[in-house]
């Protein structure tokens, strides 16, 4: 008698011991009771799966609704409803394999004891459905979920430790980035065991993100002509990649590709080589997450440090602005610093005001009488 | 996860586990020794929590279950060791406190669970030994007993046996072991028979 090595997966409708509830336990002492009444049970992954067996179903015809509701956490592979598996009165079983196990796991922590159509659930894996290979990948995942962890552990550590001794922040990022690549690399169920750590080196580092920097000093706006702005022109084109946030920092090379650039400014008649160059160094390695509002302020203040400068008296027509502005209403110059002041308390307040949700309608209705119909 | 994780933070966690071996180690009632190792087994699993609870010895406490007489016990055990060998650093652990012996003995439980636990942990321990093949514990854990025993899981009713089973065999060995201890278990056969296979 040879054993079935595939192992058909619909076939066998058996109970399991593992199917039932086991009653819950209620002699733990309060600290180590959980969040929910439990029975005393071990979970191991030989018992998880991405199969679930949920029981408790009403009989009243909500197949659709129940899929929906345990698609909900995450795409499910296959379903089924087991008219042979001995069920409550008026209840059904059903038989739901989730593409991953993750999924799986979720939704049973989520869904089981909970009420639906006026039955109460149980749901509970059903490993016994598995292939020979929906169990080596099962495993294989848990190998590769623990060593990640593990992986990650360590590397946070090192990092506290490193953080004392300053690492260049750059390094951080793309270490970031890696990791995340990684992460998105796991998931997806490839095969290859990717344990080693040949296999973090031999990964290529992405670019560093795009730098929020000052590339257009004050220094450099001030002695702005005609001329060197075109100079400044040609250099935010240059920049444009880097200056593309949405994802796409696939065009922009490295900061290799910045280097040619002080020569240029150097070549500018006007411009003022020595300032910008020290700004931009001490500009390089602040590379860090800046939320998007502060982002659009910090843009918001150069913009006016550059106003600034016109007032002085150099006006720069040229000045480019990239990106949406700060949400903000329009506002008039009363060109009257007290006129100014009076202008905004009534703009506040005018906010304030509109900004409440208006009753009065509703209550008109309310107050105002029906009109009798005469009969 | 890695939520799950920062909702306890380091020492917390530490002490929690701390308190909980106490516990175990102090109590005279079966009921809480049972809900006290279950509560382990299943911390083994996370693997924020691996660190702490090998610094704990708890491989140890784990392993000294196995021989106990109670099934559950030795059932919430081999579960916990299951879940805390996928750790290299507690997989050596369990592999220099001997630890092979004591798992291969739950092969011949009668609980379904625990046998299938035991399985489990010895496909993570052979991983360990894989760098060092030739080493004894590799030898024994392919030793040709255990692959005569996974030779008759893998005609086991049971299907969740029967794959790991195979897993494991496919896996952890090589083709040609598996053919020898096939070889050894047809010219035994009649005496094979007699051994009982894991209830349910």
């Amino acid at each position: 008698m040879a054993a079935p090595s595939g192992g058909s997966s619909w076939n066998p409708v058996e109970v399991h011991k593992h199917h039932e509830q086991r009653t819950v336990c209620h002699t733990r002492p309060k600290y180590r009771e959980g969040r929910r009444p439990k029975a005393v049970k071990v979970y191991t992954i030989n018992l998880e799966s991405r199969f679930l067996l949920v029981q408790g179903v009403p009989a009243i015809g909500v197949m659709t609704e129940l899929v929906q509701l345990f698609a909900l956490y995450g795409a499910i592979e296959e379903y089924r409803v087991l008219d042979e598996y001995p069920a409550e009165e008026f209840t059904e079983v059903y038989l739901i394999k989730f593409q991953r196990l993750q999924s799986a796991k979720v939704a049973k922590r989520n869904l089981d004891e909970r009420s639906f159509y006026g039955g109460l659930l149980h749901v509970c894996y059903a490993p016994e459905n598995e292939t020979v290979e929906d169990t080596r990948q099962k495993l294989q995942e848990r190998r590769r979920f623990v060593a990640r962890i593990m992986r990650n552990k360590a590397r946070e550590s090192d990092q506290t430790e490193d953080d004392k001794s300053k690492i260049p922040r750059t390094q951080n990022v793309s270490e970031i980035t890696l990791c995340e690549k990684k992460k998105w690399k796991d998931t997806s169920q490839e095969e290859e065991e990717s344990l080693n750590a040949s296999y973090l080196s031999s990964y290529p580092f992405l670019p560093p993100p795009p730098q929020e920097d000052v590339y257009r000093p004050s220094s450099f706006s001030e002695q702005a002509s005609s001329s060197s702005s075109f100079v400044l022109k040609g250099y935010q084109r240059n920049m444009q990649p880097a200056e593309d946030n949405m994802g796409s920092t696939y065009h922009f090379v490295d900061t290799g590709n910045n280097e040619p650039l002080p020569s240029k400014v150097l070549q500018s008649p006007h411009g003022n080589p020595a300032s910008s160059n020290q700004q931009r160094k001490i500009s390089h390695p602040t590379t860090r997450f800046i939320p998007r509002t502060t982002h659009l302020e910090n843009r918001k203040r150069k913009i006016e440090e550059a106003c600034q400068d016109a007032l002085l008296g150099i006006v720069e027509k040229s000045e480019t602005l990239i990106g949406p502005k700060l949400p903000q209403p329009p506002k008039m110059d009363m060109e009257d610093a007290s006129l100014n002041i009076t202008a905004n308390l009534i703009r506040s307040t005018m906010a304030k005001v509109s900004s409440v949700p208006e009753y009065k309608p509703a209550e008109k209705k309310a107050t105002t009488p029906k009109p009798r119909r005469r009969i | 996860m890695s939520s799950g994780r920062s909702r306890f933070p380091g020492p917390d966690r530490f002490e929690y586990l701390q308190a909980l071996v106490t516990e175990f180690q102090d109590t005279d009632s079966t009921d809480a020794k049972e809900q006290v190792l279950a509560n382990l087994a299943n911390f083994s699993y996370d693997p924020g929590n691996m660190e702490d609870l090998r610094t704990l010895q708890v491989t140890e406490l784990f392993l000294d279950m196995l021989t106990e007489e109670s099934e559950n016990l030795v059932e919430f055990g081999i579960g916990g060791l299951c879940n805390l060998s996928v750790d290299p650093a507690c997989r050596d652990q369990i592999l220099e406190s001997d630890g092979i012996a004591l798992v291969t003995g739950c092969l011949s439980s009668r609980r379904e669970e625990t046998v299938l636990s035991a399985i489990g942990t010895l496909m993570n321990l052979a991983r360990g030994a894989g760098p060092r093949a030739g080493s004894s514990p590799r030898e024994r854990l392919t030793d040709p007993a255990v692959l005569q025993c996974m030779l008759r899981f893998s005609l086991s009713h049971s299907t969740r046996l029967r794959n790991l089973a195979c897993v494991f065999l496919q896996d952890c060995c090589t083709p040609a072991q598996v053919e020898r201890a096939q070889r050894q278990l047809q010219d035994c056969t009649q005496t094979a028979l007699g051994i009982p296979l894991p209830q349910d």
